[in-house]
């Protein structure tokens, strides 16, 4: 689950967000919207431990934002999967090596990596581009690649910052049910985004920030 | 276990992904080891060129007229008491008689009527001392002996071996230091610049829960065989070094001087390679973690 308790973080420049409080009991699917600048971004961050918030407490997975230690922090994200907007992926490896990296993170054997990454490459529909590089796939797969990547150690919570923004409404739509299958696994999801298009009518849970603050849509 | 294998083969893999970068690297290692080297050798053999120069310095003493070979025997060992002086040999009467006719093609005695030449002794000096000689002190002490007439010895050539010898070993061990401080340096930003450009795989690496240790490490085993695969090449370049300058000595000089490649120096080199590539990749791929 994640919980913020009146969360506030003021980046160097000023901007930042303001006494947040939100919950999303684990297994939730929930959607934060707000335009750019609003700080989506920076809610996500506090969420993976990438910043610390100035005050207040943000809790994840049982990990607390005012206790985590410095050597904790991977620990916390290794029960977090990460779908980001301009999808990091390893420019440098196949869509395997990709795909398969955070299992070799978490110490897991050639063969149970071999299964893992047929079956998440099967349900993102990737199957037979295992050996291409990550830049020779196209944004909609790269981003699919990102998702494999995210639920392959079958994480507890999933955050997907911008997914769609590279996206077209088609591949956008896409990856939005692939999350919905994902979350009916039980995953708790968070996802970030600023179309509100895209997200209406689906009975989730919608966050709204602007200029910091966050309220329930 | 399986981390382990995987985290050494990732090291072994980043050197292939990135073989512009990894072959540019070893070049630039390589010509920073092949300098620290030489200074390495340069150390090693500056000494042993010096003690070469020093059997050549020479002190002949003449006696006078009257001393006879037998009285000449007890000058000499006392002679050989000073401090500085490794051995004295004597040149008897008859001695000089040959010498002087291997020389200038006559015999003395033969031209004269009598043996004029006199007893003399050729004295060399201690050559295996770490300082400079101060011949003058040695050459009073020998004058001190009043039976000796003359004494002929190359002062100032040998003032300007010991002074230049002097000077060398007084600066060598800071240009050896500034020298290798500087291409450390260079090995230190090769290795940071080559983990550089993989600064986003590291931001990656670190948000999907790698701990910094599993970042770290397959920089640490690629810069440490960058440095293995730069000594591997420059080890043999400094044996045909050392090879063709002896092969250059032996050609175009009187001199007999053979350079040595001591192993030790290679050791050394091995060990200040891997100390610096270690600790060059730990330190850069820290500062590119948060």
């Amino acid at each position: 689950m994640i919980e913020f308790q009146n969360v506030s973080y003021a980046h160097n420049k000023g901007y930042g967000v303001s006494n947040l409080n939100m919950s999303i009991p684990a297994g939730e699917f929930a959607f934060l919207i707000g335009p750019t600048g609003s700080g989506k971004t920076t809610l996500m961050r506090l969420v993976y431990f990438d910043l610390l918030p100035d005050t207040g407490q943000v809790k994840v997975n049982g990990y607390f934002s005012n206790k985590i230690s410095k050597r904790q922090i991977p620990n916390a994200r290794k029960s977090i999967g990460m779908v980001f907007q301009d999808y990091k992926l390893l420019t440098d490896r196949t869509l395997f090596e990709n795909i398969s990296l955070p299992l070799h993170v978490l110490g897991f054997k050639t063969q149970e990596i071999n299964s893992r990454v047929e079956e998440a490459l099967d349900l993102v529909g990737l199957v037979g581009k295992e050996d291409h590089l990550s830049f020779e796939l196209s944004g909609g797969e790269q981003q699919r690649a990102c998702l494999a990547r995210a639920i392959i150690k079958e994480p507890d919570v999933i955050l997907a910052d911008e997914p769609t923004g590279n996206l077209d409404p088609v591949a956008s739509f896409e990856l939005v049910r692939l999350l919905e299958t994902i979350n009916e696994t039980g995953t708790t999801i968070l996802m970030a985004s600023h179309n509100y298009s895209l997200i209406k009518g689906r009975g989730k849970p919608i966050y709204e920030l602007k200029d910091g603050i966050l309220r329930v849509r | 276990m399986y981390k382990a294998i995987y985290l050494f083969s990732e090291g072994i893999k980043n050197i292939w992904r990135h073989k512009m970068t990894a072959l540019t690297a070893i070049i630039s290692l390589s010509i920073s080891l092949y300098i620290i080297g030489l200074l390495f050798l340069g150390e090693g053999n500056t000494y042993k060129i010096l003690q070469y120069f020093r059997t050549k310095y020479k002190i002949e003493v003449f006696f006078n007229q009257e001393v006879g070979n037998e009285e000449a025997v007890g000058l000499i060992h006392k002679i050989k008491k000073i401090k500085g002086i490794r051995n004295v040999t004597i040149i008897e009467k008859e001695d000089a008689i040959r010498i002087f006719k291997d020389q200038f093609g006559e015999n003395i005695v033969d031209v004269l009527g009598y043996n004029p030449l006199p007893v003399s002794a050729v004295v060399n000096l201690e050559r295996n001392k770490k300082e400079s000689i101060n011949v003058e002190p040695i050459i009073k002490s020998i004058r001190n002996i009043k039976q000796i007439n003359e004494i002929k010895y190359q002062g100032s050539l040998i003032r300007k071996i010991e002074r230049n010898f002097k000077k060398i070993s007084d600066r060598l061990p800071i240009i050896s230091l500034s020298v290798t401080i500087i291409a450390l340096l260079i090995i230190y930003n090769t290795i940071k610049l080559s983990i550089y450009s993989r600064k986003e795989s590291i931001k990656t690496l670190e948000l999907i829960g790698a701990s910094r240790l599993f970042v770290k490490l397959p920089f640490i085993i690629e810069g440490v065989l960058l440095g293995l695969i730069s000594v591997i090449i420059v080890i043999p370049s400094l044996i045909i070094t050392v090879e063709a300058v002896n092969y250059l000595i032996s050609n175009f000089s009187t001199f007999n001087i053979t350079l040595g490649t001591d192993s030790s120096v290679f050791f050394k080199l091995i060990l200040m390679t891997v100390f610096i590539t270690f600790f060059g990749s730990y330190r850069a791929s820290s500062s590119f973690l948060k």
